[in-house]
């Protein structure tokens, strides 16, 4: 095994070459395997992910193509007792966001009391007014919310987003435990890991909290899916199929006196609870965008009406917002006068004049990211950026600064990642996910996403980023 | 169940099974020209007869190679009658229902599909193409007894039955009318032949050991036919699949219009009488025509969504 570089945290061996806590056996396993036993591994995983069907959906050239999943076999381990502390850490950062997003639209005290810039809210574009005066059952916005964990060089935690639209990864997850299972069985004798599949009994049981009749049978949940040409769909489809929902398009809905129905070979059936995989641009032309061909007439009507609950509640993104992230801390002592468990990275508000300045003088030192984009699209990595792209940017930070944010270069932690049939360290991150309704839940752990070239730092799917299998262990 | 989920089932189990009678067929009909002796033996043409697509075959091709005909319907995934064109089609729908299946269904499916993807091209010469067939067929029956004997029996399974119900009856109807069509013109010039002929449209229609535990080892024309047209306990016959049918029509909400088709088609069924002159062309395709509407009368029923 190539030794990690000193100047990242690697989270299997430490600076002297030794296995960390809790990490002996997977570290022992990993140097008795020769590259002929990894290429075993990898070829296996390959085919299991094909006859497995995990894909995820890529738009190449107009063309829409099934690439599979890439799946790394080395596991990565967290212990337990550190998860611990995280997933409280996740679960109070939860209940703040959503308390945030309830108060917003509502009282709007923190902003009266300017703990949060009122401007920074209400001038978003995230900032649904469709949604003023509402308040969901359990106060329950961004239902599922998709933390990105990363580690510095020192091996500390921080949050780098909070996902709190329509966040992807979770069935990965729940799939990356089935391939280890598939393919490296022995490795489990000497590891007690807790298991990942139950998220889709907590979905079910969060979604359910949500509906608004109490109706004398399981209440009515559907999966709402832009359909097969989304990059998602294998997901939407895998957690219907868990929970036993029927996975719908917005054709298959109606509204009729506010409330909702899907169409069945039976004629009409009610709906109580959607879980919108779609994002809230495209719901309802009659609430947001007109020309969209994926959403039912009269949602917003049937929701503001308490007929129907939808998860995430439309509205939620307004704080998923880079812009407010910076303020995160501050909410949770805010709303819950309690201290922050979990840290936030540095953020560099461009609205602010003089952070502006500091950013544009550090450019090339500093990551760039507009606030309003996900899937790590859009940003620049100062250290690996040209003096040209550096520029441009520049340029379009002084034009629009509240639409950008910088912080430092991370250096996140590294694990061992196949590649050319080797274990060399690789950069990643983690999403758990956290669910909010009649209770605050995690997963153990969480989807794991590797940068599979050397040196990236750039993790998603979408941009030649992989999966590690994420374990738990005591 | 959704309307637009009921209309894939449906075409998933429809296309499954096409997948799996058409690869079947073309595996009878290698092993029924090797068994005739060179010179006597009947005309490739009639596979591509009996999937009525001669039309675009000529369209594609100039001549009535063996080749060309094997080409055709193994290799060329665009083409409609081609096998490999079923099971992508059987792939897409159980892509976008995999939802409402067990979940191997998926697995399985998409194995299928890397199998034709990989081999299809490869499996055209005699020695490789039995093998890529009986694969075909086995993997296709695989997936029906997952479905047989993991899903509930509500309206995912009803509507995935229904499917395969009708185009069994329709491959029945197919088969019958060419392969029998062509038995009989060339009736009386080799009697010696006859024998394997009607034994190789029963193997067609998985029918041949149904038929020895029935008839007896000796193959007779009116008793092939009345067995397809008629049998109450074969499974492939006609009679037994509009029963079939007919069970889960009941089980189904506003089905009253498809079960008076289904009906009609049993009495019609019921009719026959293979002593009497009857023109089998004729009566072949009255039945085509009523099992196309009673397709039709299913998709008003609960495939369109417009009128909710």
């Amino acid at each position: 095994m190539s030794k990690p570089e000193q100047r990242f945290y690697d989270e299997l061996t430490t600076s002297s070459g030794k296995a960390r806590a809790g990490c002996k056996t997977i570290h022992k396993w990993i140097s008795r395997q020769d590259q002929a036993s990894w290429n075993t591994y990898s070829a296996a995983a390959e085919l299991a992910v094909r006859e497995m069907g995990i894909s995820y959906t890529l738009y190449s050239e107009g063309e829409n193509i099934d690439r599979a999943w890439p799946f790394d076999v080395v596991p990565r381990l967290i212990r337990n007792h550190q998860w611990k502390k995280v997933s409280e850490g996740i679960k109070q950062r939860a209940k703040a966001l959503n308390l945030f997003i309830d108060d917003v639209y509502n009282e709007q005290a923190i902003l009266r009391d300017e703990v949060v810039p009122a401007p920074l809210v209400l001038d978003s574009p995230n900032f649904r007014h469709q949604c003023v005066g509402m308040s969901p059952k359990h106060r329950a916005w961004a239902t599922i919310i998709g933390m990105d964990l990363i580690r510095d060089e020192l091996g500390h935690i921080y949050v780098l987003e909070d996902n709190m639209r329509i966040p992807s990864g979770v069935a990965y997850m729940i799939e990356n435990r089935e391939l280890t299972k598939r393919i490296l069985p022995e490795i489990f004798e000497n590891h007690s890991v807790l298991p990942v599949d139950d998220y889709i009994s907590a979905l079910y049981e969060t979604l359910s909290s949500l509906s608004p009749s109490k109706p004398k049978t399981r209440p009515n949940i559907v999966v709402l899916t832009p359909g097969i040409y989304n990059s998602a769909y294998f997901e939407h489809a895998f957690l219907a199929q868990g929970m036993g929902s029927e996975l719908v398009e917005g054709s298959d809905l109606f509204v009729k006196d506010d409330e909702v129905f899907m169409r069945s070979v039976a004629g009409p059936v009610k709906v109580d609870v959607i879980y919108r995989r779609v994002d809230e641009d495209y719901i309802d032309p009659e609430a947001f965008n007109k020309e969209t061909m994926l959403g039912i007439s009269g949602l917003m009507r049937a929701w503001k009406k308490g007929k129907v609950a939808i998860a995430n509640a439309p509205g939620s993104g307004v704080a998923d917002d880079k812009a407010i992230y910076a303020y995160v801390p501050d909410i949770i002592t805010y709303y819950l006068n309690e201290k922050p468990i979990l840290k936030n990275v540095e953020t560099y508000q461009c609205w602010k004049p003089q952070e502006l300045e500091y950013v544009l003088k550090n450019i090339s030192k500093l990551v760039v990211k507009p606030v309003n984009q996900s899937g790590g699209y859009g940003i620049l990595i100062g250290p690996q950026s040209s003096p040209l792209e550096q520029k441009r940017f520049s340029a379009l930070l002084r034009e629009n600064p509240r639409d950008y944010i910088a912080q430092p270069t991370l250096a996140l932690s590294t694990i061992p990642t196949i590649s050319n049939g080797n274990p060399a360290p690789r950069h990643l991150d983690l999403r758990p996910f956290v669910l909010s309704g009649h209770k605050t839940w995690v997963t153990s752990g969480g989807l794991t996403r590797v940068a599979l070239k050397e040196g990236s730092l750039v993790v998603n799917s979408s941009q030649g980023g992989g999966s590690k299998d994420t374990w738990i262990v005591e | 169940m959704l309307s637009r989920v009921a209309e894939k089932l449906y075409w998933l189990a429809r296309y499954l099974e096409r997948a799996e009678n058409t690869a079947r067929l073309i595996s009878i009909y290698n092993h029924l020209i090797m068994d005739i002796p060179k010179g006597s033996e009947p005309s490739w043409m009639i596979l591509i007869d009996i999937l009525d697509a001669r039309e675009q075959f000529e369209y594609r091709y100039n001549s009535e190679t063996e080749q060309n005909i094997h080409r055709f319907l193994i290799e060329r995934s665009e083409e409609q009658c081609s096998v490999p064109y079923s099971i992508l089609q059987a792939y897409e729908n159980v892509r976008t229902t995999r939802d409402t299946l067990p979940q191997e269904a998926w697995e399985y499916i998409s194995e299928l599909r890397l199998y034709v993807i990989q081999y299809s091209k490869q499996s055209l010469a005699r020695s490789k193409r039995l093998a890529f067939l009986d694969e075909i067929v086995q993997r296709c029956q695989m997936l029906t007894g997952l479905f047989h004997s993991s899903l509930s029996r509500d309206e995912v399974y009803s509507f995935l039955r229904i499917g395969k119900l009708v185009e069994r009856a329709d491959m029945g109807i197919r088969i019958t009318d060419v392969g029998a069509q062509d038995i009989m013109d060339r009736e009386g010039a080799l009697k010696s032949i006859d024998q394997l002929l009607w034994g190789a449209l029963l193997e067609a229609l998985s029918a041949k050991s149904a038929y020895r535990r029935m008839k007896g080892p000796v193959v007779d024309k009116e008793d092939v036919i009345e067995l397809i047209f008629q049998a109450e306990r074969f499974p492939r016959s006609l009679t037994y699949c509009l029963r079939e049918l007919r069970v889960e029509l009941m089980r189904l909400p506003n089905s009253e219009a498809s079960l008076k088709k289904a009906h009609k088609i049993l009495r019609i069924l019921k009719s026959y009488d293979s002593r009497q002159e009857v023109y089998l062309h004729e009566y072949n395709t009255n039945l085509q025509k009523l099992l196309r509407e009673l397709g039709v009368s299913f998709s008003k029923t609960w495939f369109q969504r417009d009128g909710l």
